[in-house]
């Protein structure tokens, strides 16, 4: 039977402080489902419960109300964990074991052992560029080196859902490329990205679906294409002597500017009057040297859709 | 039970890497040295009272404690104190975040540092106890193998000492209550009880304090009658002579370590 990856059904986290007098709702009401080979992208300022919901997933944490179920199952039992990787924004490794003991140590915990652990460990050393390292303690590492064997960790067992929380944080810009790379290989094989992160530029780069929370409510989810696109609106390098009186003579037609040094934008209804316009443009002999669909950056998207929430919550 | 022996096994890698275990190490080849070097430069004639003919047997029994005693009871002491952090370091964020996102249950999880805390005595206590055991078997062709017993029993008041410890690491997320409390039950609350309601209970005349001892006699471990008495039983073949501060120190050790486990089982992290 098909089913997602992670479900959720009003799952809410209130977390009391204070002996119990003060009360903080990490999380509320959260309806989310993520497609079985998908990378999803959560989003949220500091605070706004991404981590909670991935601890909430993995048993970290317990919900206060409403419920979750990740592959299928009740997020309750601890043996679908064999099934799912994590790698968590802060992780300590011990430091007295070298790279190579704390792939075995979580290894052995996920239940492997043997031959196929050991293959295994040198694989994704490998993957992630610390076969070299093997045998130095995780104490020596660089911030980079230890979120790679994060990454390493997390995949020990190969799992089929993995949530990663700032995977890319510390590490160079050569070493996020490849993280990227072997999370969009990943995806090919058919595995389901969890992926919690700041860097909204990165994430835009290779998810599927992003979610957006604020104070721990979900406050936009759809592909990135969705959220990022303006309608039809765009970007138009016109040259030719007519270009002037050709706005001059349509600008009451069409909504179209001038902006700078030839380019212009147009916004039209849909596609057709783009290539009624266009052929206009053609027939009066203006050349049309670029034409680039308008679309806002995720970050623009994210810092206005909380600007808007808090907005809303604050009034 | 795989994944318990895992968390053990590392819980053991973890206390090697501390200089402490390797000092209470270093501690136990100084005091099997030391008793190789009296032993050999002094005959058991000298070390008895002149004219003096004891019992050998007894007589080998009763210098192997006296030479055990202070030493493992001070390997205690640093075993309480090394073990302390245990805890609060596996409840560590990023660290808690880790292990709980693993298909291991919780209870497997503290189980797994419970005995890996256990293990790293036991391996201690039995390096010095059987070293300067076969010291005084092969000297005087005396191998009284009850005195092996005593690598139990003082791992016995090690799992007791470090249950309180578990428990307040997972309160408190912190060595230090712990700790403290481990060493007022272990240095003065277990000997005072044990004074007050043996050696003092004549001259106690109001039956409330009568009963306020009785009463934290028996819910509290004996570990300072199970470190004396019951140790030195059990060393020279008496066996155990009274079961009772064995059985309800042990029943102090499960009921802390199933509270311990239903608290942690409970727990946010």
């Amino acid at each position: 039977m098909a089913f997602n990856s992670i479900e959720t059904t009003g799952l809410t986290k209130v977390y009391s402080t204070s002996f119990g007098r003060k009360k903080v709702e990490a999380l509320t009401g959260l309806n989310l489902n993520v497609s079985p080979g998908t990378i999803f992208g959560f989003l949220g300022p500091n605070g706004a419960g991404k981590t909670t919901l991935v601890k909430l997933l993995l048993g970290i944490t317990f919900p206060t109300s409403g419920s979750a179920k990740i592959l299928g199952e009740d997020i309750s039992g601890y043996k679908i964990k064999s099934r799912i990787g994590y790698l968590p924004e802060n992780h300590k490794y011990p430091p007295y074991l070298t790279g190579g003991e704390v792939l075995d140590f979580f290894g052995k915990l996920s239940g492997m052992e043997g031959d196929p652990l050991s293959k295994k460990i040198d694989e994704l050393l490998e993957l992630v560029n610390l076969s070299k390292w093997k045998k130095t303690k995780v104490k020596n590492y660089s911030k980079g080196m230890m979120q790679r064997l994060g990454l390493a960790q997390a995949l020990i067992n190969d799992p089929e859902l993995i949530f990663l929380d700032e995977p890319t944080d510390g590490v160079d810009p050569i070493g996020r490329k490849d993280i990227r790379d072997i999370l969009t290989e990943l995806k090919t094989r058919s595995k389901t990205i969890f992926l919690n992160s700041h860097l909204l530029s990165e994430v835009e780069l290779i998810t599927d679906r992003v979610g957006i929370l604020n104070r721990g409510k979900l406050i936009r989810e759809g592909t990135v294409k969705e959220l990022t696109q303006k309608g039809e609106e765009y970007k138009l390098n016109l040259e030719g002597s007519s270009v002037e009186s050709f706005i001059k003579q349509y600008q009451d037609n069409f909504q179209i500017s001038k902006l700078n040094d030839g380019y212009f934008t147009l916004k039209v209804s849909h596609a057709n009057e783009l290539n009624s316009i266009l052929d206009k443009l053609r027939s009066e002999g203006i050349m049309v040297k670029e034409m680039v669909q308008q679309k806002n950056s995720l970050e623009d998207i994210f810092i206005s859709l909380i600007s808007e929430s808090e907005k809303g919550g604050a009034k | 039970m795989k994944n318990i022996w895992t968390v053990t096994w590392y819980s053991l890698r973890e206390a090697l890497a501390r200089k402490v275990f390797i000092f209470f190490f270093v501690i136990s080849i100084l005091t099997i040295v030391f008793v190789a070097l009296i032993l050999n430069l002094t005959g058991i004639e000298k070390v008895f009272a002149p004219g003096v003919q004891p019992d050998l047997f007894n007589a080998v029994n009763t210098l192997e404690m006296m030479f055990i005693s202070p030493i493992t009871l001070i390997c205690l002491l640093l075993s309480i104190f090394s073990s302390a952090s245990f805890i609060p370091i596996m409840l560590e964020k990023g660290n808690i975040d880790l292990l709980l996102s693993k298909p291991i249950s919780r209870e497997q999880l503290l189980l797994g540092k419970f005995f890996g805390g256990i293990l790293v005595v036991l391996l201690n206590i039995a390096f010095l106890i059987i070293g300067v055991w076969l010291i005084f078997s092969f000297k005087f062709s005396i191998w009284n193998f009850e005195f092996l017993i005593t690598i139990f029993t003082i791992t016995f008041i090690f799992s007791i000492l470090y249950s309180i410890i578990v428990f307040f690491g997972i309160i408190t997320k912190s060595s230090t209550l712990g700790m403290m409390i481990a060493y007022l039950l272990f240095l003065i609350v277990s000997p005072a009880l044990y004074t007050a309601k043996y050696k003092f209970a004549l001259f106690i005349q109001n039956n409330i304090i009568k009963g306020v001892i009785d009463f934290a006699y028996y819910i509290l471990p004996k570990t300072s009658e199970l470190m004396g008495k019951t140790n030195y039983d059990l060393a020279s073949g008496h066996g155990i002579t009274n079961y009772q501060p064995v059985l309800t120190s042990l029943l102090f050790l499960v009921l802390t370590l199933g509270i311990s486990v239903a608290i942690f089982r409970k727990k946010d992290f």
